[in-house]
Protein backbone atom coordinates (compact mmCIF):
# COMPACT_ATOMS: atom_id res chain seq x y z
CA UNK A 1 0.00 0.00 0.00
CA UNK A 2 1.37 3.53 -1.00
CA UNK A 3 2.48 6.07 2.10
CA UNK A 4 -0.45 8.58 1.81
CA UNK A 5 1.43 10.01 5.14
CA UNK A 6 1.64 13.60 4.30
CA UNK A 7 2.81 15.06 6.88
CA UNK A 8 6.71 14.96 5.93
CA UNK A 9 8.15 17.94 4.39
CA UNK A 10 9.08 18.40 0.74
CA UNK A 11 12.51 18.55 -0.17
CA UNK A 12 11.92 21.81 -1.58
CA UNK A 13 10.40 22.98 2.09
CA UNK A 14 13.18 20.87 3.86
CA UNK A 15 15.93 23.32 1.62
CA UNK A 16 14.06 26.50 2.91
CA UNK A 17 14.38 25.24 6.30
CA UNK A 18 18.10 24.54 6.16
CA UNK A 19 18.89 27.64 4.70
CA UNK A 20 16.49 29.45 7.41
CA UNK A 21 18.33 27.59 10.15
CA UNK A 22 21.45 28.83 8.75
CA UNK A 23 20.71 32.48 8.11
CA UNK A 24 19.52 32.46 12.07
CA UNK A 25 22.49 30.35 12.78
CA UNK A 26 20.23 27.83 14.46
CA UNK A 27 21.37 24.55 12.34
CA UNK A 28 21.31 22.15 15.73
CA UNK A 29 17.49 22.71 15.54
CA UNK A 30 17.24 22.12 11.71
CA UNK A 31 19.07 18.58 12.18
CA UNK A 32 16.90 17.98 15.42
CA UNK A 33 13.49 18.39 13.71
CA UNK A 34 14.52 16.02 10.83
CA UNK A 35 11.91 12.88 10.80
CA UNK A 36 13.56 9.68 9.62
CA UNK A 37 11.87 9.46 6.17
CA UNK A 38 13.09 13.57 5.78
CA UNK A 39 16.55 12.34 6.54
CA UNK A 40 15.69 9.69 4.30
CA UNK A 41 14.80 12.26 1.26
CA UNK A 42 17.84 14.29 2.29
CA UNK A 43 20.45 11.58 1.82
CA UNK A 44 18.86 10.15 -1.52
CA UNK A 45 18.56 14.23 -3.32
CA UNK A 46 21.24 15.13 -5.46
CA UNK A 47 19.00 18.33 -5.76
CA UNK A 48 18.92 18.70 -2.40
CA UNK A 49 23.12 18.72 -1.74
CA UNK A 50 23.49 21.00 -4.98
CA UNK A 51 21.29 23.39 -3.66
CA UNK A 52 22.55 23.67 -0.60
CA UNK A 53 25.75 24.31 -2.09
CA UNK A 54 24.57 27.78 -3.42
CA UNK A 55 22.49 28.55 -0.29
CA UNK A 56 25.64 28.22 1.85
CA UNK A 57 27.28 30.88 -1.20
CA UNK A 58 23.71 33.24 -0.92
CA UNK A 59 24.28 32.80 3.47
CA UNK A 60 28.12 33.73 2.85
CA UNK A 61 27.33 36.92 0.64
CA UNK A 62 23.81 38.39 2.25
CA UNK A 63 25.24 38.07 5.74
CA UNK A 64 28.89 36.81 6.50
CA UNK A 65 29.84 40.75 6.40
CA UNK A 66 28.29 40.72 9.81
CA UNK A 67 30.25 38.24 11.32
CA UNK A 68 33.10 40.38 10.64
CA UNK A 69 34.16 41.75 14.20
CA UNK A 70 35.88 45.46 13.68
CA UNK A 71 38.55 44.98 16.38
CA UNK A 72 40.17 41.45 16.65
CA UNK A 73 42.18 42.34 19.71
CA UNK A 74 40.00 40.29 21.99
CA UNK A 75 40.09 37.44 19.60
CA UNK A 76 43.47 37.45 19.31
CA UNK A 77 44.03 37.33 23.21
CA UNK A 78 41.46 34.39 23.05
CA UNK A 79 43.81 32.90 20.66
CA UNK A 80 46.64 33.48 22.65
CA UNK A 81 45.36 31.95 25.62
CA UNK A 82 44.37 28.68 23.92
CA UNK A 83 48.09 28.57 22.31
CA UNK A 84 49.27 29.32 25.92
CA UNK A 85 47.44 26.49 27.58
CA UNK A 86 48.56 24.02 24.98
CA UNK A 87 51.85 25.19 25.82
CA UNK A 88 51.38 24.81 29.24
CA UNK A 89 49.62 21.47 28.44
CA UNK A 90 52.75 20.10 26.37
CA UNK A 91 54.96 21.51 29.23
CA UNK A 92 53.57 19.43 31.72
CA UNK A 93 53.36 16.30 29.70
CA UNK A 94 57.31 16.20 28.95
CA UNK A 95 58.24 17.22 32.72
CA UNK A 96 55.83 13.81 33.55
CA UNK A 97 57.28 11.21 30.89
CA UNK A 98 60.96 12.96 32.41
CA UNK A 99 60.04 12.08 36.18
CA UNK A 100 58.93 8.72 34.74
CA UNK A 101 62.06 7.65 33.13
CA UNK A 102 64.13 8.63 36.35
CA UNK A 103 62.06 6.51 38.35
CA UNK A 104 62.37 3.55 35.96
CA UNK A 105 66.00 4.24 35.97
CA UNK A 106 66.57 3.84 39.86
CA UNK B 1 49.93 38.38 -1.14
CA UNK B 2 49.93 40.86 0.99
CA UNK B 3 53.35 41.99 2.52
CA UNK B 4 52.37 41.47 6.16
CA UNK B 5 50.19 38.26 5.47
CA UNK B 6 53.51 36.94 3.44
CA UNK B 7 56.01 37.80 6.36
CA UNK B 8 53.50 36.39 8.95
CA UNK B 9 53.80 32.85 7.17
CA UNK B 10 57.39 32.86 7.24
CA UNK B 11 57.42 33.73 10.61
CA UNK B 12 53.98 31.42 11.72
CA UNK B 13 56.44 28.24 9.97
CA UNK B 14 59.02 28.88 12.46
CA UNK B 15 60.34 25.42 14.14
CA UNK B 16 60.57 27.40 17.88
CA UNK B 17 56.96 27.91 19.33
CA UNK B 18 58.00 31.11 20.91
CA UNK B 19 58.33 32.73 17.26
CA UNK B 20 55.08 31.07 15.89
CA UNK B 21 53.59 32.45 19.46
CA UNK B 22 54.22 35.82 18.65
CA UNK B 23 53.60 35.72 14.77
CA UNK B 24 50.51 34.74 15.53
CA UNK B 25 48.91 38.66 16.45
CA UNK B 26 50.04 39.91 12.95
CA UNK B 27 48.72 36.37 10.72
CA UNK B 28 45.12 36.96 13.00
CA UNK B 29 44.68 40.49 12.05
CA UNK B 30 45.29 39.22 8.37
CA UNK B 31 43.41 36.51 7.78
CA UNK B 32 40.67 36.86 10.81
CA UNK B 33 37.99 38.45 7.89
CA UNK B 34 38.75 36.26 5.06
CA UNK B 35 38.36 32.93 8.08
CA UNK B 36 35.32 34.15 9.78
CA UNK B 37 33.68 34.95 6.87
CA UNK B 38 34.39 31.70 4.97
CA UNK B 39 33.48 29.46 8.35
CA UNK B 40 30.34 31.58 8.36
CA UNK B 41 28.82 29.97 4.63
CA UNK B 42 28.63 26.84 6.97
CA UNK B 43 27.49 27.32 10.48
CA UNK B 44 25.84 30.53 9.88
CA UNK B 45 26.21 31.46 14.23
CA UNK B 46 28.65 34.07 14.87
CA UNK B 47 29.48 32.80 18.52
CA UNK B 48 30.37 28.88 17.24
CA UNK B 49 32.56 30.37 14.19
CA UNK B 50 34.51 32.07 16.56
CA UNK B 51 35.14 29.06 18.69
CA UNK B 52 35.93 26.94 15.72
CA UNK B 53 38.73 29.82 14.42
CA UNK B 54 40.05 30.08 17.56
CA UNK B 55 40.68 26.10 17.37
CA UNK B 56 42.20 26.52 14.05
CA UNK B 57 44.79 29.21 15.01
CA UNK B 58 45.83 27.07 17.73
CA UNK B 59 45.85 23.78 15.24
CA UNK B 60 48.10 26.09 13.10
CA UNK B 61 50.51 27.09 15.98
CA UNK B 62 50.67 23.93 17.14
CA UNK B 63 51.48 22.31 13.30
CA UNK B 64 52.33 24.31 10.40
CA UNK B 65 53.61 22.29 8.39
CA UNK B 66 50.84 23.00 5.84
CA UNK B 67 51.27 26.46 5.50
CA UNK B 68 54.87 26.22 4.44
CA UNK B 69 54.69 26.49 0.47
CA UNK B 70 51.57 29.13 0.53
CA UNK B 71 51.35 31.58 -2.98
CA UNK B 72 48.63 33.14 -2.95
CA UNK B 73 45.38 33.67 -0.44
CA UNK B 74 43.17 31.36 -2.52
CA UNK B 75 45.90 28.97 -2.01
CA UNK B 76 45.71 29.70 1.66
CA UNK B 77 42.04 29.56 2.42
CA UNK B 78 41.80 26.08 0.60
CA UNK B 79 44.88 24.58 2.34
CA UNK B 80 43.52 25.80 6.12
CA UNK B 81 40.05 24.66 5.02
CA UNK B 82 41.19 21.13 4.02
CA UNK B 83 43.65 20.41 6.72
CA UNK B 84 42.83 22.58 9.70
CA UNK B 85 38.75 23.77 9.33
CA UNK B 86 37.48 20.90 8.35
CA UNK B 87 38.51 18.66 11.03
CA UNK B 88 37.26 21.43 13.71
CA UNK B 89 34.02 21.80 11.58
CA UNK B 90 33.35 17.99 11.51
CA UNK B 91 33.32 18.11 15.60
CA UNK B 92 31.01 21.21 15.83
CA UNK B 93 27.48 18.57 15.67
CA UNK B 94 30.03 15.78 15.74
CA UNK B 95 27.18 14.46 18.63
CA UNK B 96 24.13 15.19 16.74
CA UNK B 97 23.45 12.13 15.27
CA UNK B 98 22.26 10.85 18.46
CA UNK B 99 19.69 13.28 18.28
CA UNK B 100 19.25 13.51 14.36
CA UNK B 101 17.84 10.78 11.88
CA UNK B 102 20.88 12.06 9.82
CA UNK B 103 23.64 9.98 9.21
CA UNK B 104 27.09 11.34 10.65
CA UNK B 105 28.37 11.60 7.32
CA UNK B 106 25.35 13.69 6.04
CA UNK B 107 25.61 16.23 9.44
CA UNK B 108 29.44 16.21 8.11
CA UNK B 109 28.67 16.49 4.45
CA UNK B 110 26.01 19.82 5.68
CA UNK B 111 28.63 21.32 7.87
CA UNK B 112 32.01 20.26 6.53
CA UNK B 113 31.50 19.33 2.29
CA UNK B 114 34.29 18.58 -0.08
CA UNK B 115 35.00 22.26 -1.31
CA UNK B 116 33.75 22.60 -4.75
CA UNK B 117 34.86 25.13 -7.38
CA UNK B 118 32.82 28.13 -6.31
CA UNK B 119 33.85 27.50 -2.44
CA UNK B 120 37.27 29.61 -3.13
CA UNK B 121 35.81 32.53 -4.53
CA UNK B 122 36.27 35.85 -2.45
CA UNK B 123 33.62 37.82 -0.74
CA UNK B 124 33.68 40.85 -3.14
CA UNK B 125 34.09 38.34 -6.36
CA UNK B 126 31.36 36.17 -5.24
CA UNK B 127 28.56 39.15 -4.56
CA UNK B 128 29.43 40.44 -8.07
CA UNK B 129 28.75 36.96 -9.51
CA UNK B 130 25.95 36.79 -7.89
CA UNK B 131 24.70 40.25 -8.55
CA UNK B 132 25.69 39.46 -12.16
CA UNK B 133 23.93 35.63 -12.56
CA UNK B 134 20.59 37.48 -10.58
CA UNK B 135 20.32 40.06 -13.27
CA UNK B 136 20.05 36.79 -15.51
CA UNK B 137 16.82 35.62 -13.78
CA UNK B 138 13.43 36.04 -14.43
CA UNK B 139 11.91 39.26 -12.45
CA UNK B 140 10.11 37.23 -10.06
CA UNK B 141 12.84 34.51 -9.46
CA UNK B 142 15.32 37.34 -8.65
CA UNK B 143 12.89 38.89 -6.50
CA UNK B 144 12.53 35.61 -4.19
CA UNK B 145 16.13 35.20 -4.19
CA UNK B 146 17.27 39.05 -3.24
CA UNK B 147 14.09 39.40 -0.43
CA UNK B 148 15.58 36.38 1.13
CA UNK B 149 18.90 37.57 1.12
CA UNK B 150 17.99 40.97 2.62
CA UNK B 151 16.82 38.57 5.13
CA UNK B 152 13.01 38.42 4.52
CA UNK B 153 11.03 35.22 6.29
CA UNK B 154 9.31 32.91 3.62
CA UNK B 155 5.79 34.39 4.45
CA UNK B 156 7.34 37.64 3.65
CA UNK B 157 8.50 37.04 0.86
CA UNK B 158 5.08 35.32 -0.19
CA UNK B 159 2.61 38.68 0.64
CA UNK B 160 5.44 40.19 -1.60
CA UNK B 161 4.70 38.26 -4.15
CA UNK B 162 0.84 37.60 -3.82
CA UNK B 163 1.36 34.02 -3.52
CA UNK B 164 1.71 30.89 -1.10
CA UNK B 165 4.37 30.20 1.43
CA UNK B 166 4.55 26.58 -0.59
CA UNK B 167 4.70 28.13 -3.65
CA UNK B 168 7.68 30.96 -3.05
CA UNK B 169 9.55 27.87 -1.16
CA UNK B 170 9.14 25.67 -4.71
CA UNK B 171 10.55 28.80 -6.52
CA UNK B 172 13.08 29.37 -4.25
CA UNK B 173 14.37 25.45 -4.53
CA UNK B 174 14.08 25.84 -8.41
CA UNK B 175 15.77 29.05 -8.89
CA UNK B 176 18.65 28.06 -6.23
CA UNK B 177 19.46 25.17 -9.00
CA UNK B 178 19.31 27.65 -11.85
CA UNK B 179 21.46 29.55 -9.96
CA UNK B 180 23.50 26.48 -9.32
CA UNK B 181 24.49 25.50 -13.21
CA UNK B 182 25.25 29.48 -13.83
CA UNK B 183 27.65 29.78 -10.86
CA UNK B 184 29.43 26.19 -12.18
CA UNK B 185 29.68 27.79 -15.62
CA UNK B 186 31.15 30.72 -14.38
CA UNK B 187 33.93 29.20 -12.32
CA UNK B 188 34.35 26.53 -15.21
CA UNK B 189 35.01 29.29 -17.93
CA UNK B 190 36.89 31.05 -15.36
Amino acid sequence: MPNTDNTHREIQELLADYAGALRDGCLPTFLKSLTREEAKRISESQDFWEAAEVVRLMNSAGFGDHVVTPDVGLFISRVDAGIASRQKKKAGASARERSRSTVDVQ
Amino acid sequence: MDKLLRNALKQLTAPDAESRRRAMEPFVRATFAIFIRHLHRYLGNEVECEDVLEDVYADIWENPEHLRAIENEQQLLRTVYLYYMRKRLREVYRRMNRSSYLSQTDVQNLVAPELSLCDLISQSELKQVLHKLLGKLKARERKAIELWMEGMSNRAIANQLGTTVGAVKMLEFRTVLKLRRMLKEYCEED
